[in-house]
């Protein structure tokens, strides 16, 4: 009766040890096969015109890049410059009176879109906020994003 | 009233002939390869780096922001970002500033591929090191396309941790340098 009751309590922590290799297995398996989501499917946490947010930087810095980073920013303003990267292409929106500027690089499936833009095109782009810097090089405030899209 | 005129054309034209030495853009790419057989996740890129090349002295420089580096899975980011890894809560940047060392080998006004020796200083957590590698430039019209490729020794800038030991992420990850002056 005993050995019966000890093999069934064996035959249980087995099981129980079993599902949780199982559980954390599937778990790792889905944490390092996952990819970034679809920009444009997001949600954006703040929506602001780009001039708003270069002021916002210049005035604060430290502040901005606590209030912004890694959160999906949807920006509004006029595109100032494109830029080739490979056979991609950057968007920027500029403050010119000091130069700062703000520059959004595209996740691949919204790359194409990004071609279609023009300079002097008014644009709305959601992105992920990588934070404001200044640049000793260029001496100005530069604040740029990744993966973006066009907000559709 | 006329020298007045000729002094603020002839000051306007030699403040125009020296700015067009320092070629910037605002777009360069850097790309961080630190995958090994057992792990393909450690790679990413960053296509907004900004670099300068002084075609007169030969000086390079380029800055990239860490967090800019965009990875393909979200918890690989993470862990790059992280205080174990880059902390780029701390140390925001990427630099690199130096020069090239036989600017003679490089004519910049006539089309071709030269390879340049270029030597600096990379800061990178925090920590620099000097970096010694051979640029290719190639000339072609306006435009000045510089790519590089050399590595770097994690160690060296005291980026450690169980991953690197573990061997799932490279010692000495591949560092690719691109830009493009127009």
């Amino acid at each position: 009766m005993q050995t019966t009751n000890k093999r069934s309590w064996i035959k249980k922590v087995f099981v129980i040890i079993l599902v949780l290799l199982l559980a954390g297995g599937i778990a790792i398996y889905l944490i390092f096969t996952e990819k970034f989501e679809d920009t444009q499917k997001q949600s954006a946490a703040f929506s602001i015109s780009a001039d708003e947010l270069l002021k916002e930087f210049q005035t604060n810095e430290s502040a901005a890049n606590k209030k912004y980073i890694e959160k999906i920013i949807l920006v509004n303003g006029k595109i100032v410059e494109t830029e080739a990267v490979d056979s991609a292409i950057n968007i920027k929106m500029k403050d010119t009176l000091t130069g700062s500027y703000i520059i959004f690089a595209f996740q691949d499936q919204h790359i194409k879109d990004a071609k279609q833009f023009k300079e002097g095109d008014n644009v709305s782009i959601k992105g992920s906020c990588s934070g404001g810097i200044y640049s000793k090089i260029l001496e100005t405030e530069f604040i740029s994003f990744k993966r973006c899209a066009l907000n559709k | 009233m006329k020298k007045s005129i000729i002094l603020f054309a002839m000051v306007g034209l030699t403040t125009l002939a020296f700015a067009q030495k320092k070629q910037t853009t605002t777009s360069a790419t850097i790309i961080f390869d630190a995958t090994t057989s057992l792990d393909k996740l450690p790679k990413a890129d960053n296509k907004t780096v900004v670099a300068s090349l002084d075609t007169k002295t030969g000086n390079l420089a380029f800055e990239s922001v860490i967090k800019s580096f965009t990875f393909s899975n979200p918890k690989m980011q993470e862990h790059f970002n992280g205080d174990k890894w880059m902390d780029s809560d701390k140390f925001a940047t990427a630099t690199f500033s130096g020069k090239i060392t036989n600017l003679s080998a490089v004519n910049f006004k006539k089309d071709g591929t030269y390879n340049a020796n270029v030597t600096g200083d990379l800061s990178l957590h925090g920590i620099t090191k000097p970096v010694t590698t051979v640029a290719s430039i190639i000339v072609l019209g306006k435009t000045i396309s510089t790519t590089t490729n050399f590595s770097v020794k994690l160690a060296d800038y005291g980026v450690n941790g169980g991953a690197i030991a573990a061997g799932k992420v490279a010692t000495e990850p591949k560092i690719s340098v691109t830009a493009d002056f127009k």
